[in-house]
């Protein structure tokens, strides 16, 4: 069964594809480079601050995720599960160390490169999850890697300017660290001005992620999915502003012509949590046969921060940093959906329960069952697991999202 | 010709069945056999022998609606529908006030809740694993010795029931051995391993509000589950006449209405 209507491909994707190249291509030779330095980074934590010190900045979560879309993950995860890290804990981190295990990597047949590139620092914040922290320490433990760390607060309702001050301190602390370590000094200016080049990535990405909202819906989760790579990897970079600023007029040109990534859209969804990366097409494939569009996603959202208005940069940074959804209570969660169902008029909500990582799901607190009574919302909880594929059955989840959109067929009529 | 026929055929993980019905929703042949490992033949299958019954020929078939885990391996159905919307449906039509449906299979257990107006508000299947479906009490019964039949009429006689707590067929088969061990009753274990799947289904159930039906292939074969499940949930369970076959009576009443609002004419169902 699929639709009629033609579907029409988002052109940007090729450019996107010529970009990712250069860009490992580029991280491969500064590893290789003695007279450049490379920093490893969580997704979500202070990649500005290396980025102004001149560190060439790698984030192995994509590396895990790249691990998860082409399923080599639970090939790999026996290995670090061998070493001592539990197959229940992040698949990203147990197939990370699972492939540095096994001296196998994606980007080798991606790029043509060995593998990731050589830290020579590694840095990290627990405002996603305390994972990061163990995984970066197993690099660190095993080849005398320096390790530097933020822990912010956590969980919070209200974001407090004595929030701030903690965190935006901590960085301060880590900046200094960093001099000493490695004899440089911080320029500030260049701190001010990689932040408002991040900041305004980061806002483009928000206004692409916006064309969702047209009916037929411009994109999808799955389309975010793929094109968010510069805001993460290239953050800080004016190639992730020209990037965007492309992808959104293309965006923008098919809102104006009324082309919907599915065509006869019939009903919109909201994912939440993470996405299933080895099932990332089949579950494309199938919203699109059930001409479902899943309009808007938490994941995909959380790497649109609001605009850096010149300020501090370091407590901008702070702010964004733990303003993020992911390190909120559940009453902001909560309402932030509720305000994500709105803006993007959606019919029912699916909430990925994945298996290893408790931090990004969020239907282990009632929340699918308040959202439900309080906001009327269809809601599904689908098990699964972001790359570990041992934790999904197809036929289970395709059942279960089929029976969603027929839930929502007789909620219509 | 004879009248039009309507058909529902559920192709499960271990069985596929068949319900025929006429144009007023009256049944007029069933049939039930092993799904094999080539859904195809097994559903072409399962229609011959039910039309037989039915004293029809294929070209009777005004529209056919296919469920169940094999539903896409059904060459005469004109649609496929989830087995949640047809146990929904199927259960409904028998029972009109039900609100929450229990369904238990081969591989899976699914807990379907419907609103005061017969639409489904919420559903929810277990998680990827055997605890509380039909491959529990198999496996968990293989391992005594037993036929599911025969572990039933011993849960039945059961006069204190023996605590199993694990979900895990696994655990439960090391949990039953211990059981033994200390000298408990056979009656009793077996009864605990009906227990433990009601446990299971109890976290499965959202809403307890209202009256609660049970079908599948497990309800079928199991008085001692039906027990179960009314001493854990403590409601009264109602069974439909053909549990294991609730599935496709929804997929056939589901396929009335196809045929009729295709006509644009009113549906009974
Ligand atoms: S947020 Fe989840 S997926 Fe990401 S690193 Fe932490 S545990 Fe892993």
């Amino acid at each position: 069964m699929t639709t009629a209507a033609k579907r029409i491909e988002i052109q940007s994707q090729k450019r996107l594809g010529a970009l990712m190249r250069a860009h490992f291509l580029d991280l491969d030779e500064a590893s290789r480079d003695p007279s450049r330095r490379v920093a490893w980074c969580t997704s979500v934590g202070p990649c500005e601050i290396l980025t102004a010190m001149g560190f060439d900045v790698y984030f192995p979560e994509n590396h895990g995720a790249l691990l998860g879309a082409r399923r080599v993950s639970h090939e790999l995860i026996p290995r670090a599960v061998g070493a001592g890290y539990s197959a229940e804990s992040c698949s990203y981190m147990t197939s990370d160390i699972g492939s540095t295990l096994a001296g196998v990597s994606p980007l080798t047949d991606a790029f043509g490169i060995a593998g990731p590139p050589k830290p020579d620092l590694l840095v990290y914040s627990t405002n996603q999850c305390r994972e990061v922290q163990d995984w970066w320490n197993f690099y660190g433990r095993r080849d005398g890697i320096p390790v530097m760390g933020i822990c912010p607060p956590g969980h919070l309702g209200e974001v407090t300017s004595e929030h701030v001050a903690f965190v935006s301190g901590r960085m301060q602390r880590m900046i200094e660290e960093i001099e000493n370590k490695f004899a440089l000094r911080m320029d500030y200016d260049r701190l001010s001005e990689v932040v408002a080049l991040s900041s305004r990535a980061s806002a483009l990405w928000g206004s692409v992620l916006d064309t969702a909202k047209a009916r037929p819906a411009a994109m999808t989760f799955f389309d975010g999915a793929i094109h968010m790579a510069p805001v993460i990897l290239m953050r800080g970079s004016q190639t992730a502003i020209d990037y965007y600023k492309s992808l959104l007029t293309e965006l923008s040109q098919r809102v104006e012509n009324g082309i919907g990534a599915i065509p006869d859209e019939r009903f919109r969804v909201y994912w939440d949590g993470m996405p299933i990366w080895p099932k990332v097409r089949e579950l494309a494939e199938k919203f699109y046969d059930l001409r479902t569009v899943v309009a808007a996603s938490t994941y995909c959202n959380s790497w649109a921060f609001d605009e850096f208005d010149g300020g501090d940069p370091l407590d901008w940074m702070a702010r964004s940093s733990i303003e993020l959804f992911i390190n909120r209570d559940e009453n902001t969660k909560q309402r932030f959906l509720a305000q994500m169902f709105d803006r993007f008029e959606i019919d029912g909500a699916i909430f990925h329960n994945a298996r290893t990582c408790p931090n990004n799901t969020n239907s282990r607190f009632g929340m699918p069952q308040r959202i439900r009574a309080e906001l009327d919302m269809p809601s599904l909880v689908i098990d699964g697991d972001l790359s570990d594929v041992r934790f999904f059955s197809t036929a289970q989840t395709m059942t279960n999202i089929e029976a969603f959109v027929e839930q929502l067929e007789e909620r219509q009529r | 010709m004879s009248s039009p026929l309507y058909v529902g055929v559920d192709v499960g993980s271990s069985a596929t069945k068949c319900i025929i019905i006429d144009k007023s929703a009256t049944l007029v042949g069933h049939h039930v056999i092993s799904s094999g490992f080539d859904y195809a033949e097994a559903s072409e299958d399962v229609v011959r022998r039910a039309l037989l019954q039915a004293e029809g020929e294929v070209e009777d078939v005004a529209a056919c609606i296919s469920t169940g885990y094999g539903r896409e391996h059904v060459k005469i159905a004109n649609k496929h529908v989830t087995e949640i919307t047809c146990h929904a449906r199927g259960a409904r039509e028998s029972y009109p006030e039900v609100r929450n449906i229990v369904d238990i299979g081969g591989q899976d257990t699914k807990v379907i809740r419907l609103s005061d107006t017969g639409r489904m508000v919420d559903y929810r299947m277990n998680a990827k694993c055997a605890a509380g479906t039909g491959t529990f009490l198999e496996s968990t019964a293989h391992k005594l010795g037993l036929t599911i039949a025969e572990l039933d009429d011993l849960a039945m006689s059961s006069k204190e029931q023996a605590v199993v707590n694990s979900y895990c067929t696994v655990f439960a088969g090391t949990e039953v051995i211990e059981r033994i061990k200390s000298g408990q009753p056979r009656e009793d274990i077996s009864m605990g391993l009906f227990r433990s799947i009601a446990t299971r289904v109890s976290e499965m159930i959202a809403d307890p509000e209202g009256a609660t039906a049970l079908t599948g292939g497990v309800a079928t074969h199991c008085r001692a589950l039906l027990r179960a499940l009314e001493e854990v949930l403590e409601v009264e369970i109602f069974l439909p006449p053909m549990p294991q076959h609730a599935g496709a009576y929804g997929a056939a009443l589901l396929a009335l209405k196809l045929q009729l609002a295709e006509k644009g004419a009113d549906t009974p169902c």
